[in-house]
């Protein structure tokens, strides 16, 4: 058994309005001079630490845990997740 | 998304060749269910929708009453069910947003707000929970971020709602008569879409809604803005008050295709667009995309040249995007264009008008034996069954709930939700009272009788504040039409509400209907809604402190009505029996003399008697009063029966009044008067709500215990 970290990273699916990515983007940002910004999302990363054997079984674990207990919803959300070794 | 097979026929042969793509998704929208009523329209009108008080006007998205000295309130009700579904906290949340831009498009002030929520069995069923905790939480964010309160509604649980959500919104607007909209336009006038850019978000979502919820692989989805509500709120407020709005429309199912269609259908004006000047969030959005998508927070406003600029100056200083897509044409032709190219070109009273059906009913078969009651097996302690009864998540308190609303911003909430109805002020110095109730358990036992009986305690509930009922909403949520034995269930709710409203002159100010509610396992309960709004001239009726020997009295007769009540429900898990019934001469006559007595400031607090009967409704009245009370059942006025229907028959027409002994006297010679059948059955004192027959208590619960009981449970279901 190894330790994982395991990044998930939770936001809208693409083409669902991203009010908070877009308010950032238009008050702030825009608002200075950096006009070389053309998009901003919001995302929201959940960093799991997890005893595995190997990163695959981490990363299936963590997806199964995201799903069994709603901790994002498969209509509206993208989930990306991403295994490091800790 | 496509027409059925007749309907593209229909279609073709109305415009004489074959539509294009865009015409097939305009068109697929406007004729949904949703949009087009094409099952319930004809039947709708046999609603009363006039009377002295009700001011319509051509295109109007909620219904508008002269409440007098100038001023005019608004009301609307909708309702987000499908959505919710799959996402409730954005679809309750985008719900009310919805039911905001009704009122706001008859140039008002939104100035509170009602949800009625229905969820499947939250004590066994955790999906339940999860669309119910996500709900409550999507309704208090929008609500709460605009600064408009939350005032109302109801909760309730039944198996039929498995894996399923109804969500209802009402909302009320108020303004002056002289500021309403009077919906026209001439051609050359520019037509103007302000608010959110238009994304493929909720595409296909009025669609989406008229279809039964099968899969869970839809992208119906929307996301909720309140923020850019609260800006489009006040841009438009401004502009109405500097007049450059000749006609509005909020954008809700269907999209641009459904407002610019029905506007222009509304008007008999034509309206020509170009899909290039809306403002969209991506860049590769197609023309039918553009037309069909149902991203939130926008408006359709008709104005023109001159008006333009001080329209575009509103929007910009309230950073709102704002994008003149078309102008008014005379040719009564809805024109979609991408530059020079045309996408869709059809007569608007062919998109706006599909053509209505004549559905077929029959009687439901369950309903052939449902009034036969079986034997109920014999409750030994009542006081234990009362302790689990009052925890039961349909009759627990709705703290939870209403605790997360904010119910006081504006400051016009004089009466408080957790009471019979709230109570707002308005600037005429009357005051509005409203409540909604629906009861799918009656309704489902006795369609008719069960909808009237919602009905009369949406007027209950107002009368409790000392309100006239002025004006009804309806809301008609059924299964799929198509069967004959739901729509015999519609048609008959829809003739009970007919029947009652004629009769007591309460016009249908607004409506909605919603259909297509089926859940995995089958359709759900027949759930008509019902809203009442009510007029006080002079003062609401405060409820003040029950102190001891305070007397308690009950307007009505109890008699032996069961069926659908949640005693036989959640106690036995029995369904079925003899639905309560409404006399409404009685009911005219129990409502009279309560508004009567409460004008003459006879009473310290009325309440309406209901769901849970006697034996809940004394309690609650304990509980919130933090006072004991010693009720002899003997007394119950009725015919007479055994204990258990006393306490928890749900007969209609019934009150609670308490009031000070000093009191009794003229209360009794006004009853006397009106010939109601009237009696004390209490008095208050003492630190346990006991109901006595023969010298034996056979409910003794103490306050306390009970309260916490009460208060708690629902919080403690939720959160585990």
């Amino acid at each position: 058994m190894a330790t994982f970290d395991v990044h998930v990273i939770i936001e809208n699916k693409p083409g669902i309005s991203d009010p908070e990515g877009e308010t950032i983007l238009n008050d702030l940002v825009l608002k200075g001079t950096h006009s070389v910004i053309s998009k901003i999302k919001t995302a929201k990363m959940l960093k799991f630490t997890i005893k595995e054997k190997d990163k695959k079984s981490a990363k299936t674990k963590v997806q199964e845990i995201c799903d069994e207990l709603r901790i994002y919803n498969p209509m509206v959300s993208k989930v990306t997740i991403d295994v490091f070794d800790a | 998304m496509s027409l059925e097979p007749q309907e593209l026929d229909e279609l073709t042969s109305k415009i004489g060749r074959k539509p294009t793509s865009t015409e097939l998704q305009i068109v697929a929208a406007e004729w949904s269910e949703h949009c087009s009523y094409k099952s319930s329209k004809k039947h709708l009108k046999m609603l009363p929708m006039k009377g002295p008080l009700v001011i319509s006007e051509k295109g109007y998205d909620s219904g508008v009453l002269d409440v007098g000295d100038g001023y005019v309130i608004t009301a609307h009700i909708e309702s987000h069910n499908h959505p919710s579904a799959v996402e409730p906290y954005g679809g309750a949340a985008t719900g009310v947003g919805g039911v905001i831009r009704d009122i706001l498009s008859t140039g008002t002030r939104p100035i509170a707000l009602f949800d009625g929520l229905r969820f499947g069995d939250i004590e066994k069923d955790l999906q339940a929970r999860w669309l119910f905790k996500n709900a409550v939480t999507g309704i208090a964010d929008y609500g709460n971020c605009l600064g408009i309160p939350t005032i109302g509604g109801e909760v309730e649980f039944d198996e039929c709602y498995s894996n399923y959500a109804l969500v209802d919104v009402a909302a009320i607007g108020f303004g002056k008569k002289k500021n309403l909209i009077k919906n026209h336009a001439k051609k050359g006038d520019l037509v103007v879409l302000l608010g959110g850019s238009t994304g493929r978000d909720g595409i296909g979502g009025s669609q989406f809604a008229s279809d039964s919820l099968e899969s869970e692989n839809r992208s119906a989805v929307q996301i909720p803005d309140p923020f850019i509500e609260k800006l489009i709120i006040e841009a438009i407020l401004e502009a109405r008050n500097q007049n450059l709005i000749h006609a509005m429309k909020d954008l809700g199912g269907g999209g641009l295709s459904c407002a610019v269609s029905e506007t222009a259908d509304a008007l008999s004006i034509g309206i020509e667009m170009d899909v290039n000047k809306v403002h969209t969030r991506e860049s590769d959005m197609n023309p039918d995309e553009i037309m069909v998508s149902e991203s939130q927070e926008r408006m359709l406003i008709v104005t023109n040249n001159e008006k333009l600029k001080k329209l575009q100056e509103i929007c910009k200083k309230f950073r709102i995007a704002c994008s003149v897509i078309g102008h008014v044409t005379s040719d009564n032709m809805m024109h979609v264009k991408k530059g020079k190219k045309t996408c869709a070109n059809l007569p608007t009273d062919v998109v706006a008008n599909a053509t209505l059906l004549d559905r077929p009913s029959k009687k439901p078969a369950y309903l052939e034996n449902i009034e036969k009651e079986k034997k109920l097996k014999p409750i030994l302690d009542y006081t234990k069954m009362m302790m689990k009864f009052i925890a039961s998540p349909n009759i627990a308190s709705k703290i939870w709930v209403y605790g997360q609303y904010d119910h006081e911003v504006g400051i016009r909430t004089t009466v408080k939700p957790g009471k019979d109805a709230s109570v707002l002020r308005l600037d005429n110095g009357k005051f509005l009272a409203a409540k909604i109730d629906g009861n799918p358990k009656h309704c489902y036992v006795n369609p008719r009788e069960g909808v009237i009986g919602c009905f009369e305690e949406a007027c209950r509930n107002v009368v409790c504040t000392g309100a006239k009922p002025i004006g009804m909403l309806d809301h008609l949520q059924f299964g799929n039409p198509e069967n004959p034995e739901i729509f015999w269930t519609f048609l008959e709710s829809l003739k009970g509400i007919t029947d009652f409203a004629k009769y007591f002159e309460i016009p249908c100010v607004g409506g909605k209907v919603s259909l297509y509610n089926e859940t995995p396992s089958g359709p759900i309960k027949p759930t008509p809604i019902i809203g009442i709004l009510g007029l006080i001239d002079k003062n609401p009726l405060y409820s003040k402190k029950i102190i001891a020997g305070d007397c308690l009295i009950i307007i009505g007769d109890t008699k032996n009505e069961m069926g659908g009540s949640e005693y036989f429900e959640y106690i036995h898990k029995f369904i079925g029996g003899k639905c309560p019934i409404v006399n409404f001469q009685e009911s005219k006559t129990n409502m009279n003399l309560v508004l009567d007595v409460i004008g003459k400031d006879l009473l310290k607090t009325a309440h309406d008697c209901s769901k849970g009967g006697l034996a809940v409704a004394v309690s609650e009245l304990c509980m919130t009063h933090e006072i004991g009370c010693n009720v002899s059942l003997e007394k119950v006025p009725g015919p007479k029966l055994d204990v258990d229907r006393v306490l928890f028959s749900e007969s209609h027409s019934r009150y609670l009044l308490v009031l000070e002994k000093k009191n009794l006297k003229k209360l009794e010679e006004l009853s006397k008067k009106s010939k109601v059948s009237y009696k004390m059955i209490g008095v208050f004192g003492g630190e346990n709500i006991r109901f006595n027959k023969e010298n034996k208590h056979v409910i003794d619960l103490r306050v306390d215990k009970a309260q916490k009981t009460w208060f708690n449970s629902l919080r403690e279901l939720v959160h585990g």
